[in-house]
């Protein structure tokens, strides 16, 4: 402006016109130039408005993330915890919204409840088939009516959707499941997983054009085709929102027995006594969803139970559930050739790796004079420290704590050549013969934290590869996939364990090496006094049972009359009996569901290994899946919860965005994943600046120049 | 008055200059660059371009290869490393060895070495040069936008034989640490004929 209205005003002596003349060309050009840097600010700003939805993310652009908060109602009733688990979903941004939220619950879980929470209204799910529900679900969505939808992805890994949450509302999801507590050496224990380790995906990536990228950070691949419904994003406590991510939780315990003592090995808990029960909640109040919470508890000293029956009445049917603990105390002498196997792929990093390391150096301790050993790690390879497995000598011990504090993690999770590398080791089967004709008993410890998308297929190269090693695993880590260490534990016959932090390392260590090293109770057979309820009895085949575990079967049809026998081998050849009277049987509840969640467990077995010649056929597999959840209201593979309101909310014309909810990156992991790096300068801004200022200052000057 | 006047100017060229300063520095910084290049492709070790550097040339990226020979249009010596000193000077390759095994990352800076990438098309090839002197093409099989709060780079899931180009986005911003990257997605041509050979 000012420089042009300059030039039309009359003219000064000769010299001081000339280098006005040249000053207004000067700040033209400025001026120019200033117009050339402001334009892309303009591009950005106009940008931002709606244009940025090719963005790959199915996020929110950059309006800000969904919010999400979870509270637990836990109550303990025996040997069953009831969880009321309950799902916040808060849209801060000013658009319509649809939240997919990927989270995990305990392995054993079975949900069998959903209700949708829009403000006042408050809308019961319905158990409908996967595919009925999906559809169901997309019709609703695009009707603009609130709608929810909560399928099983793995038996620990769930997801929730939820659509039409309005601009700055919030929408809860309440479910409701049933677990397991779980019971050994003299200690209950209740985890309660809020988030998950980033998975690895093994196979070839299966390209599919526009749809890769969309639900999770993983494509699809050929081991693992849904790995992008399995992979969601995993991002860091300050990335989240605040408030968002925490998790709340109310827990009462009535075990039956008096309780001596709660305590978490990850959290700092308050518990209060009242009369039998006990109340029990976090001391801080709220806690990131950034591990799992683990909540044990011991009965008082002297009350250790050593079996229990609990019976319901559903539906005309009696269920019963009976528990038992036997005493197995005597330690077997016998030679050992123990074969560690150590998990260093880029999932272990951190903290994780430092506890895996611990926990193998641990075990080396264990090994006494006569027994045999050797140390293979995984990650995208397998390496093995010895080629065969050696005397545990000083000599090879020695090279082998060397061998474990140089490793480190990174790579993949390539676990199906490492379980080969440790099962195939010696062909001729477990009982090893070596040059010195010691039979030895071979012993896989697997360290790991189980961070892999195709869990099914790796149990079932266990399963055929076994022969007579049993496999232990460890769990690693604040989050670790414990539904592949019990499974892996249960079809290698061993057992499992997890250690959540280094202090809580040794104690789970001693456990598990004391199991290893003691007798095992096999060919377990619990006779009912019903004959006809015997079919019915779950599981149908008991594994082997190792010092400090509960026996337990759950049965249907069974009265509560009779005795139960229940009998085993010990390692010598004698035989263990026991009997336990079933009129004792105290009142439980949801034991149908314990039933129904162990039936289609076995059903989803056969479908795993997809061997024995009596099982069903796939097809009817899923059909008497889809069955058995129908009836019990339970989510299964073939099963989900669908929460529909019946009222339209959303405006046909308002436009709804997709957001992928993230999980925390589990605390003490270092992430794997590599963070895009700032790649901008401040180039732009202070050329920008610069001009802005140059321009400035010019027309002060000019002004004051004409004002001479 | 005056003085504030004169402050103004000084303080304006300043900025100016310091803005320019970035990048006379990346464009010069290449030059000395290839020469350091040069001498460790001629020694094959690693050639620190100036004793105080923290970084040295891994690698040479043409974007626009000229097919008529080796006159090629845009050339920039790859770095190590992508923290903020070896990004000024040129690209930082985040990922990737020396042995042409798995994926490699390599990212830039948009406002000066990566700002050509805006106008990489699918389908255009890229050519990659090892310490070695060996060359590597790969066809551009994507772009896409990312937002780097909700993305990660996740190495293990990127194919052996493929090339990440990432710099910021939008091209013509600003702001200087926006959440969104550009990222660039080629795979190596031929890399069929390899599997064959490794197998």
């Amino acid at each position: 402006m000012l420089p042009t209205c300059s030039l039309s005003r009359p003219v000064s002596p000769i010299p001081a016109r000339r280098v006005r003349r040249i000053m207004e060309d000067i700040s033209l050009w400025l001026a120019v130039l200033l117009f050339l840097f402001v334009q892309p600010m303009y591009a950005e700003a106009s940008a931002g408005a709606g244009e940025l939805r090719f963005l790959d993310s199915p996020g929110p652009g950059l309006e800000s993330a969904t919010l999400v908060s979870t509270d637990y109602q836990v109550e303990v009733t025996g040997l069953v915890a009831d969880v009321r688990l309950s799902q916040t979903f808060r849209n801060p941004g000013r658009q319509w919204r649809e939240a997919v939220y990927v989270f995990p619950l305990p392995a054993k879980a079975s949900v069998y409840g959903l209700t949708m929470m829009a403000g006042e209204r408050l809308i019961r799910g319905e158990i409908r088939e996967k595919e009925v529900a999906r559809q169901q679900y997309a019709k609703a969505r695009s009707e603009g009516r609130k709608v929810a939808r909560v399928d099983q992805q793995r038996p620990n890994l769930f997801t929730t959707h939820l659509a039409n949450i309005p601009p700055g509302e919030s929408i809860a999801i309440d479910l409701s499941y049933q677990q397991p507590v779980r019971y050994q050496s003299g200690e209950f224990e209740l985890r309660l997983p809020t988030t998950l380790t980033p998975r690895y995906m093994p196979g070839k990536v299966v390209r599919d054009g526009a749809t890769a990228w969309q639900g999770g950070w993983a494509s699809p691949t050929t081991a693992v085709p849904d790995a992008d419904r399995i992979s969601p994003h995993t991002v860091l406590p300050e990335d989240v929102a605040a408030g968002s991510h925490q998790a709340t939780i109310t827990m009462s315990i009535r075990a039956g027995l008096p309780v001596s003592r709660v305590s978490s090995p990850g959290h700092q808990l308050a518990s209060n006594w009242n009369g039998n029960s006990v109340a029990v909640t976090t001391s801080a109040g709220s806690f990131a969803m950034d591990r799992d919470l683990v909540v044990r508890w011991a009965p008082a000293r002297g009350m250790t139970p050593s079996a229990a029956v609990f019976q319901q009445q559903w539906q005309g049917e009696s269920y019963l559930l009976a528990m038992m603990i036997p005493g197995l105390e005597s330690d077997q002498q016998m030679a050992r050739e123990l074969v560690f196997v150590i998990d260093t792929s880029g999932s272990m990093a951190g903290e994780s790796i430092a506890q895996a390391k611990q926990s193998l150096l641990r075990g080396l301790d264990t090994l006494g004079p006569d027994d045999l050993f050797n140390v293979i790690q995984f990650n995208s390879q397998t390496a093995s420290l010895f080629i065969d497995p050696v005397p545990a000598s000083g000599n090879n011990l020695a090279r082998a704590r060397r061998y474990v504090r140089s490793l480190e993690a990174e790579g993949g999770t390539e676990m199906a050549s490492a379980l080969d590398a440790a099962l195939n080791q010696r062909k001729s089967g477990a009982v090893s013969q070596t040059p010195d004709g010691v039979q030895r008993l071979r012993q896989v410890v697997f360290i790991t934290d189980g961070s892999v998308g195709n869990e099914s297929a790796l149990f079932q190269r266990i399963e055929q590869q076994l022969g007579d090693t049993r496999l232990f695993t460890v769990g690693i880590g604040s989050a670790p996939n414990m539904y592949f260490m019990r499974e892996a534990a249960r079809f290698g016959r061993g057992t499992h364990t997890a250690i959540n932090s280094r202090s809580d390392l040794e104690r789970r260590l001693a456990e598990l090496f004391g199991k290893m090293q003691s007798a095992v109770l096999t060919n377990i057979r619990m006779e009912w006094p019903d004959a006809s309820a015997q079919q019915s009895a779950r599981p149908h085949r008991i594994g082997d049972l190792f010092r400090g575990e509960p026996l337990s079967q759950v049965v249907r049809g069974q009265a509560p009359q009779g005795d139960l026998q229940v009998s085993g081998i010990l390692p010598d050849g004698s035989t263990w009996q026991q009997s336990l009277s079933l009129e004792q049987a105290a009142s439980g509840k949801g034991l149908h569901r314990v039933w129904a969640r162990q039936q289609i467990d076995a059903l989803l077995d056969a479908h795993t290994l997809g061997k024995d010649p009596q099982a069903p056929a796939r097809g009817d597999i899923a059909t008497r899946v889809t069955a058995l959840g129908l009836e019990h209201d339970l989510i299964t593979p073939y099963t989900s919860f669908l929460a529909v309101d019946r009222t339209p909310s959303r405006p046909e014309s308002a436009a709804m965005a997709a957001d992928s909810v993230p999980t925390l990156l589990p605390a003490g992991l270092a992430s794997g994943m590599l963070r895009y790096p700032q790649t901008a300068t401040l180039a732009p801004l202070f050329q920008a600046l610069g001009l802005l200022g140059l321009m400035f200052s010019a027309a002060i000057g000019l002004l004051k120049w004409r004002a001479l | 008055m005056k003085y504030l006047c004169m402050l103004t100017t000084v303080l304006s060229f300043a900025i100016l200059a310091f803005g320019l300063w970035i990048p006379f520095k990346a464009l010069v910084a290449q030059e000395l660059l290839e020469l350091a290049w040069a001498e460790s492709q001629a020694r094959q070790m690693q050639v620190r371009p100036w004793p105080w550097a923290d970084t040295w040339p891994v690698a040479r990226l043409v974007l626009q290869p000229d097919e008529d020979g080796d006159g090629s249009r845009q050339s920039l010596i790859v770095l190590d490393g992508a923290h903020g000193e070896s990004l000024a000077f040129g690209p930082g390759q985040v990922v990737g060895g020396d042995q042409n095994a798995g994926p490699t990352v390599i990212a830039g800076h948009r406002d000066t070495h990566f700002r050509s990438l805006e106008h990489l098309e699918t389908g255009a090839t890229l050519k990659l040069q090892s310490r070695g002197g060996q060359w590597r093409s790969f066809r551009i099989s994507s772009t896409r936008v990312v937002d780097s709060r909700y993305h990660r780079i996740n190495e293990s899931m990127l194919p052996r034989d493929s090339l990440l180009l990432v710099t910021c986005y939008p091209f013509n911003s600003i702001e200087a640490n926006g959440p969104l990257r550009y990222v660039v997605y080629a795979e190596a041509i031929g890399s069929e004929l390899a599997a064959v050979v490794e197998s």
